[in-house]
């Protein structure tokens, strides 16, 4: 089941969601979350929220952001909220 | 004073039962070492008194947390009496996999299923009897939130804390034979060991060790018979990989999940199995076909509530900026006998025109940014992002260049940044070069205002197709260099998180509006006021010597001099004047100062209220309060436009009218009377040249100096070209 996901990653034509996955394999969402974490540790999923560059921005530099610093992710009021996504590790 | 320790998954209600237990006997600090929290209470059963301990919540035990760390030293080391994990009864598959974890250290655990409310809520129907059986432990189901089952839970809960200990217990999972054997032999190695064996229950240690826990071999390597009993579990570990061609915690991890998957088919009954609402809308919304279509419906909304039903605000600000605000500060400066001198100048013609110019358009980005929250705060942008992921992949782009260029919607900088996410060099160069041609949401005034100057009946048709073309001229250049400079044969998929539908909340959708449009009214405060000053300064200053300083036809002055060597290049475009080139040259700095530039180069200074029109300055705020209200009306009129019903009375020009008359003159002019056209040119040129720079510095950051270079040429030249084949084809086939 663990291993099922990265061979239904590896031969899927599309991007999949997390809910047609689940019902491929038969099992909860939630539980499907915790798989999928386990290989995150492991290091065969990369999780991807949209903001990874971000996260080491310093400054914005736009004037739409006001040129105000930017710690985070997501500091960037105008950045839109893309959703979590996993792909398999290179 | 026996101890009972609550473990759980995050959100399961643990917390819940700890205060209903506890009530005001507890105390939180830190945990030794850790700044993770602490809670910590008394309970009273009868004439006992037992310390309630919480742990932290954990999905498993892996030590990979110190969350996780904390639960599993504690339930190891401190060997509470009684373990009471709390389950959430409607996910039952994935909370009984850190159940089966403490199965493995301790055979004192009750497995409390909460929310049972909302599983028969749901229709579940969970076999207690034959998870309690199955999992050799007893099981209570409650509902924490209001209590019930508490009491039966906390009667079994005393009832094993007061019952013998279990020396040697077999947990409910066997592994595959091969591994048992292993274990098994490390088991034994640990039994010959005292020190080992009283320090640890010795299956557990054996699974640890065989799944290479550098915290466990830590704890254990200073004991004697430690050293040995590592290489022993590194051994067995290298012989099962080798078996079975993967990692040993993997395999483990396998099996566990495979017995809690047979395990909850057996117990749990009436699982919903038909399509639910959410699985019908995404049925369409995440077709192929009907997601696109439904992604250009909710676009073509949210532009029309950006242009139509905007329009009564922006109408509103033009009046109260340029009639109200300039009409009264010239009165103030009057006062101070200032009304004629370069600081008047500087105030109206300068500042005002600017930023107000600019100002005007706040009503635009509200809508856009309301749109973008609602998106968002629904759940459809998940959505939306994995219908745009399957085009992309069939244009042979990488489906995860997606994320940027979306955000490439917002602002162009960011989504230069986001390309670092991307894992190969030509991924994050190809989708690099791609971003600055999605079009952001400063882009957004200047096709309002010309959309509404030359098609006032089809503004939000104009804007959509600026957005699309965008999208288009993003996909053909990508699909080319892809064939081209960046080769690549595959494409990895991709596992998108879609949260449920949910109503979006007024409160999320204001805080991330008002956001937005703070971050741009901060911009238009520092940046487009700084330009807008600098702009008036070469305005001001005259070249042919005959007039004053700030006291010159704007034609005559520095900025028309210097813009004028470039207008010879948007000649063939349609818009070749030095007003136009002006604006396009400042755009280069931020797209938002395209607008306060024309504002300023085009400026119409508006005419003092003869006296028998002068009200006096609280009649005029009071008809600037009425017209508000009635701006607000009609905005509420416009609403039911978006479908076709039109309740406004007359049509609200979108553009302040005396600059828009203007610029329509200008257009006309240098297009030869094709204006309409000229102003579409002007659009696809603002769409396609560089966005600002800050991008370019966000591209060379990233990209390198080389490829920011040819980004930035080869977007001067995409959008020349496409505005030159705008206007000159346009000519030919409007001829």
């Amino acid at each position: 089941m663990l291993h099922a996901i990265l061979h239904e990653l590896q031969t899927a034509s599309g991007p999949l969601t997390l809910r047609q996955l689940s019902r491929k394999l038969g099992v909860q969402e939630s539980a499907l979350e915790g798989m999928i974490q386990f290989w995150v540790r492991k290091g065969r999923l990369v999780v991807d929220d949209g903001a990874g560059g971000l996260s080491e921005m310093r400054v914005c530099h736009s004037i739409a952001c006001g040129l105000r610093a930017c710690p985070g992710p997501g500091a960037c009021p105008l950045t839109l909220k893309p959703p979590i996504r996993f792909h398999l590790s290179s | 004073m026996p101890m009972i320790a609550l473990a759980g998954n995050p959100n399961t209600g643990k917390t819940t039962i700890f205060n209903r237990l506890t009530g005001a006997r507890q105390h939180t600090g830190n945990w030794p070492g850790k700044t993770v929290e602490k809670k910590e209470g008394t309970w009273w059963h009868g004439e006992t008194r037992f310390r309630i301990i919480d742990l932290p919540g954990t999905y498993s035990l892996s030590a990979f947390s110190a969350e996780e760390v904390i639960a599993r030293d504690f339930i190891v080391e401190a060997r509470p009496d009684v373990v009471i994990v709390v389950v959430d009864a409607t996910n039952l598959e994935r909370n009984l996999y850190l159940v089966l974890q403490i199965l493995e250290m301790t055979p004192a655990v009750i497995v409390a299923l909460n929310m049972m409310d909302v599983a028969r809520d749901q229709g579940l129907q969970i076999d207690i009897d034959g998870l309690s059986q199955r999992l050799g432990v007893p099981v209570v189901p409650l509902t924490a939130r209001t209590g019930e089952g508490l009491p039966q839970l906390m009667a079994t809960a005393a009832q094993v804390a007061s019952g013998p200990p279990t020396t040697r217990f077999l947990p409910p999972i066997r592994y595959s034979r091969p591994i048992e054997q292993a274990i098994a032999r490390l088991e034994e190695a640990i039994r010959a060991h005292p020190q080992l064996a009283q320090g640890y229950p010795a299956r557990w240690l054996a699974l640890q060790l065989l799944q290479d826990d550098t915290f466990c071999q830590e704890k254990i390597a200073h004991l004697p018979g430690g050293v040995a009993l590592c290489q022993q579990a590194r051994e067995a570990r290298i012989s099962l990989e080798a078996r079975y061609r993967t990692d040993i915690d993997a395999l483990i991890a396998e099996e566990r999940y495979a017995w809690i998957h047979r395990l909850v088919q057996e117990v749990i009954r009436g699982r919903p199995q038909g399509p639910t609402l959410s699985d019908r809308v995404d049925a369409v919304a995440m077709h192929p076909v009907g997601g696109l279509i439904l992604f250009l419906a909710i676009m073509w909304v949210v532009f029309k509530l950006s242009t139509d039903v905007a329009a009564p605000f922006v109408a509103w600000i033009d009046l109260f900026v340029n009639r109200f605000l300039a009409h009264w500060v010239l009165e103030g400066l009057a006062l101070v006998h200032l009304e004629s001198s370069w600081f008047a100048s500087l105030i109206t013609d300068g500042i005002l025109a600017g930023v107000g110019g600019v100002l005007v358009f706040v009503p635009v980005l509200m809508f856009l940014y309301m749109g973008m929250a609602i998106m968002e705060d629904s759940g459809y942008m998940a959505r939306a992002a994995f219908v745009m992921d399957g085009y992309m992949r069939h244009l042979g782009l990488q489906g995860k260049s997606f994320v940027p260029l979306v955000l490439g919607f917002g602002c162009n900088v960011p989504a230069i940044y986001a390309t670092r996410t991307l894992d190969s060099r030509t991924d994050r160069l190809l989708t690099g070069l791609l971003v600055p041609f999605m079009s952001c949401s400063a882009r957004l005034p200047v096709y309002v205002l010309i959309a509404s100057i030359f098609f006032p009946h089809f503004r939000t048709p104009a804007v959509l197709v600026m957005y699309l073309l965008g999208v288009l001229v993003a996909l053909t250049v990508g699909f080319l260099l892809r064939k081209t400079l960046f080769k690549r044969s595959e494409t990895s998929a991709l596992l998108i998180e879609v949260p449920a539908y949910r109503l979006p909340t007024i409160k999320n959708v204001w805080m991330e509006m008002t956001l937005r449009t703070r971050a741009f009214l901060e911009g238009a405060a520092t940046i487009i006021m700084a330009v807008s000053i600098v702009i008036w300064l070469f305005l001001a200053i005259p070249v042919n010597g005959q007039s004053a300083f700030a006291d010159t036809p704007v034609e005559h002055s520095a900025f028309a001099a210097v813009a004028g060597v470039m207008s010879p290049l948007f000649k063939p475009l349609g818009f070749g004047n030095w007003q136009n080139a002006s604006a396009l040259i400042t755009g280069f700095i931020a797209k938002e100062v395209v607008v306060s530039t024309l504002a300023q180069v085009y400026h119409v200074p508006q005419e003092s209220p003869g006296p028998e029109e002068d009200l006096g300055f609280w009649a005029e705020a009071r008809l600037a309060a009425i017209s508000f209200f009635r701006a607000t009306a009609d905005t509420l009129k416009a609403i039911p436009g978006i479908v076709g019903i039109d309740l406004l009375d007359e049509e609200e020009p979108g553009a302040p009218p005396a600059l828009g008359e203007a610029i329509r003159q200008g257009f006309e002019q240098t297009s030869g009377g094709r204006g309409a056209l000229a102003g579409f040119s002007f659009m696809v040129f603002v769409l396609l040249y560089t966005p600002c720079m800050a991008t370019v510095a966000a591209m060379r950051q990233e990209l390198g100096g080389r490829w920011t270079l040819l980004s930035v040429g080869s977007q001067l030249t995409i959008a020349w070209l496409a505005a030159f084949l705008v206007f000159q084809a346009g000519k030919i086939f409007l001829s």
